[in-house]
């Protein structure tokens, strides 16, 4: 027992990491990206809030989602949007993607030695129009995808998405050929059937999703319209253009 | 290192409009290292039932064995073949038997189960390491790949599907979650079966 | 350390293992043979914790030598193998298990075919078309998936089996230096000079 003596050999140790759980995924179509996290969060057996987003808008092109220990994550996101608006204030422009994930790099890399303890997936429109989605490691691995899931069933879900956009074990009849992307309609659908799939078999997700839809410039909304409840969040109206739209998620 | 790892492998079976399916990866290994792509863990049990067992090799083979021995013991004693229900209750009493020094192992049973009014219903079911019994009415999984199996299943399987179709979804399901297992693979087999007749297909996978 | 191989070809099985008896980092024996003839058409290869090994290849030997003199004809590969890994797999939960590694050959002389079972001490077994254990196996198993041919002759199984041993020797720091070499076929067991 520590007891301020110095009669017996002591040892103290603080534990600076958890897991609250949740799961999250990107999917890059030609001209779109969709990023989706649900929205549980939770530590060991016991929900601590049915609504904490993991899924954040950075720009009008940008949207990245954090899994993981939720503090790191937060204040990850804190820290890499800071480092977006000095880019504005030095720049006069948002930053790119692919300079937005070359940065996350950096800033998980700084902490090698005492990690962010977050999984990152960072979804958007690149400078040439094209949906990207970024995947990241604690310490700043990344590569960029064309989809990814991570967090508490990222087991359940990857595999599904291999089959689904990869299309993966799948062969075609001879003289047929697929889409090289699918329609934005379709990537909802597999997003939402991912999301429902892992709350059924997965304790730590559930509760509340959130899906941001990221369209490049000019494209017009075509896949979104039917969709109920899609919010706009873009700032600028000229560029690239970002939606939410929230689904509920069973809660047991 | 987990004793149900030590081999790799996984089982998986589904439930279709009168036909079950049931499947499962080839490979043995120790550890990392593959040792064989022949190695089949599912068994038939009677004309209409078939057994998975993934988890320790030594103990699939054992429970194999016992398994046909009692099973044959069944059908002398009561002059008839065991239906499926009464084979799992059967699972469950061999496996608790050792309850406490365990046969490492996690059956999955599939089966076409005979009614009062003599037709067939699809029947299946999964048991853990000591016999407990889960009688799911959608599909059920077991092994190294089963979380991944969990979430394929959840994703692609409906109710009420075709033999063809059920088998189209229980091979993706399978060569799916193992793509992405590094214990299980090399090799998938299925077997389908409906009142009156087993198919089994060998599927061709990824070799890595 | 020991290390043994096995490999199946047209007609016959080659079963090799090396001839070190060893304690701790000393070399006690040089030709020590590790690998049993069971019956007519039957080659056991052993490895293992050192007197587990010897005292559960004799307990098997005479007891399928036993089954032999009781019933004229000695059991089939396939009977056989079965016999020896329930063995092992009651032994691994008795009081003091046998820790022994198995290859086991045999040409089956009413079917006319070559048969080789990979069985490890928790009584794990698989039937193969070539195996390996010890260190040799991380070696052995890639070769023989680029080179093993089921169809193949005597001298071409022998080839293959000689680019392992070679393969060991190159990249092995333990390897030992003797092997001993033994074929199984339709006219029975013999030793080969390699």
């Amino acid at each position: 027992m520590p007891d301020g003596s110095y009669a017996h050999p002591q040892q103290r140790q603080f534990n600076p990491y958890t897991e609250n759980g949740g799961t999250i995924l990107a999917i890059a179509g030609a001209d779109f990206t969709v990023i989706a996290g649900d929205t549980r969060q939770s530590e060991g057996y016991s929900i601590q809030t049915r609504y904490a987003p993991k899924v954040f808008r950075l720009t009008d092109r940008a949207v990245l989602a954090v899994n993981g220990f939720a503090a790191d994550g937060n204040m990850f996101v804190k820290k890499v949007k800071q480092r977006l608006e000095w880019y504005r204030h030095a720049h006069a422009k948002d930053m790119p993607l692919r300079a937005i994930a070359r940065l996350i790099q950096t800033m998980l890399y700084a902490q090698r030695f005492f990690p962010y303890y977050v999984y990152n997936i960072l979804g958007g429109i690149e400078e040439d129009g094209s949906g990207a989605v970024y995947s990241f490691d604690p310490v700043g691995s990344y590569e960029r995808e064309a989809c990814r899931a991570a967090g508490a069933a990222q087991s359940l879900v990857q595999p599904f998405l291999d089959n689904q956009i990869y299309f993966k074990n799948q062969q075609l009849p001879p003289g047929q050929t697929r889409p090289l992307h699918l329609s934005l309609s379709d990537v909802l659908s597999i997003v939402i059937d991912s999301f429902t799939s892992a709350t059924e078999r997965h304790i730590e997700v559930g509760d509340g999703l959130e899906i941001y839809v990221v369209l490049a410039k000019g494209r017009g909304p075509q896949g979104l319209e039917a969709v109920r409840g899609a919010q706009e969040l873009t700032t600028n109206a000229e560029g690239d253009r970002v939606f939410i739209v929230r689904r509920e998620l069973k809660k047991d | 290192m987990s004793i149900m790892e030590y081999n790799g492998g996984s089982v998986i079976a589904m439930v279709g409009k009168n036909c079950v399916a049931i499947a499962s990866d080839l490979r043995l290994g120790v550890q990392s290292l593959g040792i064989a792509s022949n190695f089949q863990k599912i068994f038939p049990v009677t004309d209409r039932i078939f057994v998975g067992l993934p988890g320790l090799a030594t103990d699939v083979t054992t429970l194999h064995e016992q398994f046909r021995y009692r099973v044959n013991m069944y059908t002398i004693k009561e002059e008839r073949e065991i239906e499926p229900e009464t084979f799992a209750a059967l699972v469950s009493s061999t496996l608790y038997e050792r309850r406490f020094g365990p046969y490492f192992i996690e059956p999955v049973i599939a089966g076409m189960q005979r009614t009062p009014s003599g037709s067939y219903k699809p029947f299946i079911a999964a048991t853990d390491l000591i016999g407990c019994l889960n009688f799911a009415k959608d599909f059920v999984v077991a092994g190294t790949a089963s979380d991944k199996l969990f979430g394929v299943a959840e994703g692609l399987w409906e109710e009420d599907l075709g033999p063809e179709d059920l088998f189209e979804t229980i091979s993706q399901t399978m060569l799916n979650a193992v793509d992405r297992d590094t214990n299980s693979g090399w090799g998938v087999v299925v077997h389908l079966l409906t009142k009156d007749k087993v198919i089994t297909r060998t599927l061709k996978g990824r070799m890595d | 350390m020991d290390i043994s191989f096995a490999l199946t070809g047209k007609g016959y099985v080659i079963v090799a293992a090396d001839t070190t008896a060893a304690h701790s980092i000393i070399k006690v024996k040089l030709d020590e043979d590790k690998i049993k003839t069971l019956s007519p058409h039957l080659l056991m290869a052993y490895t293992g914790e050192p007197g587990d090994t010897v005292q559960f290849a004799e307990y098997i030997e005479r007891n399928i030598r036993l089954y032999q003199i009781r019933n004229i004809y000695a059991l089939r590969p396939p009977s056989a193998a079965s016999w020896i890994r329930r063995s092992l797999a009651d032994s691994l939960r008795s009081r003091k298990p046998y820790s022994v590694n198995l290859l086991l050959g045999g040409y089956d002389t009413s079917t006319h075919t070559p048969h080789l079972y990979w069985i490890d001490y928790l009584g794990t077994l698989a039937s193969v078309p070539f195996a390996a254990h010890g260190y040799g196996s991380y070696f052995a198993l890639s070769l023989l998936d680029r080179y093993h041919d089921p169809e193949a002759s005597l001298e071409e199984g022998l080839a293959t089996l000689r680019r392992c041993i070679d393969e060991v020797s190159k990249r092995l720091i333990v390897s030992p230096g003797k092997y001993k070499v033994k074929v199984v076929d339709k006219d029975g067991v013999r030793e080969l000079d390699f």
